[in-house]
């Protein structure tokens, strides 16, 4: 075999071994450093819907997943006993305020007899008489406008425009004061999160355009970087006993990139999307250069 | 536009890399038999290294061709 030809051979198979070098590089930064992640989670506010008074629940007006809008009927909360406290704490304010009528009346007349009549020491407690009535008739308005409240809030209606999520509230429950019994999920609320690695956070900035693919949806979505999270916890050092640092003796040679919440804002939605708070997403950051 | 896309088999959604290396294998083996059927491994001096040299730099043409 001449010299010249085993040159060549040795030239070929070089120049195709530089190639794949490069060609290695280059698969490398754009697998590694292309800011995207194919764990994101679609995730929107959620409101836990409970009543401001306790009853029986005697009418429920949406259905499962129906959507509401803000102010919507939801339930209703057997609204007669605080019907009836109303009526009640109207009989007081009519009783107090007959009785702080005729105590004003009382003082006046008693400040018009002269001091040879009466007494500083009578007129000076028949003002006093007065004025503690007024106080009086004063509290039961109020009292009369906490049950007026009670009584409006039994009819629980929907504070923003979403979605009734898991209903299981029936008429007959019971429903209790601050407790929850469902929940609406807030339909102008949904956004992605992406959990990055964080050896791509360098490529990724407040701004960036993003592309937010949902697993079984072909069409991707439009968004925006509206935010980075600044905290995680640390996963190596929860807190021992006595207060002492727990730290875990792990491998030195082998470090895993920890994930980093980047928050995306999503633009207009394309046609037949409905986006469920949960999906999967697959997120692409195009970083602005 | 990034095209970094997720496969989807059967449910089961798996890196693109994959998808990238399999599309890369068809004209791989097809260089590979024309290469021997020509006797151009005569020319080369290490034919493994060859072609594994010349899969690499396939995959890296996929997968540019795909990332546009």
């Amino acid at each position: 075999m001449s010299i010249a030809r085993r040159l060549t051979r040795l030239a070929l198979t070089l120049a195709i071994v530089g190639a794949a070098i490069g060609a290695g590089l280059y698969l490398w930064t754009l697998y590694m450093d292309t800011p995207w992640t194919r764990d994101g989670r679609v995730r929107a506010d959620v409101l836990q819907i409970a009543p401001d008074v306790s009853g029986l629940v005697v009418r429920v007006e949406v259905g499962d997943n129906q959507p509401v809008k803000q102010g919507d009927l939801l339930f209703v909360v057997d609204p007669e006993r605080y019907r009836i406290a109303v009526e009640r704490a109207e009989a007081t304010v009519a009783a107090l305020k007959e009785q702080a009528d005729q105590r004003r009346r009382e003082s006046e007349r008693r400040n018009q007899l002269g001091s040879n009549a009466i007494t500083a020491e009578s007129r000076e407690q028949a003002a006093s008489a007065a004025a503690q009535a007024a106080a009086s008739l004063h509290q039961a308005l109020a009292d009369l406008e906490t049950a007026r409240l009670n009584l409006a809030r039994t009819e629980i209606r929907a504070p923003v425009n979403g979605f009734v999520t898991n209903l299981q509230l029936h008429v007959g429950d019971y429903a209790s004061a601050g407790k929850p019994v469902f929940a609406i999920v807030d339909g102008d609320s949904f956004y992605v999160v992406g959990y990055f690695e964080e050896t791509k956070l360098a490529h990724v900035r407040e701004g960036d355009d993003a592309s937010v693919r949902l697993m079984g949806f072909e069409t991707p979505v439009s968004g925006k970087v509206a935010g980075i999270a600044r905290a995680i916890v640390d996963r190596e050092a929860p807190q021992g006993g006595d207060l002492l640092a727990n730290v875990n003796p792990t491998f030195s040679w082998v470090r895993l990139a920890q994930r980093i919440p980047v928050r995306i804002a999503l633009g207009p939605l394309p046609e037949g999307l409905r986006l469920s708070a949960g999906m999967t997403a697959t997120i692409v950051v195009e970083p602005a250069r | 536009m990034t095209m970094l896309k997720e496969f989807d088999l059967a449910g089961v959604y798996l890196s693109p890399m994959l998808l990238y290396a399999l599309i890369a294998a068809v004209p791989w083996a097809l260089v590979r038999e024309g290469l021997g059927r020509a006797g151009a491994y005569a020319l080369i001096w290490h034919p493994p290294l060859f072609n594994t040299a010349l899969y690499l730099v396939m995959l890296a043409g996929v997968a540019a061709v795909l990332h546009q």
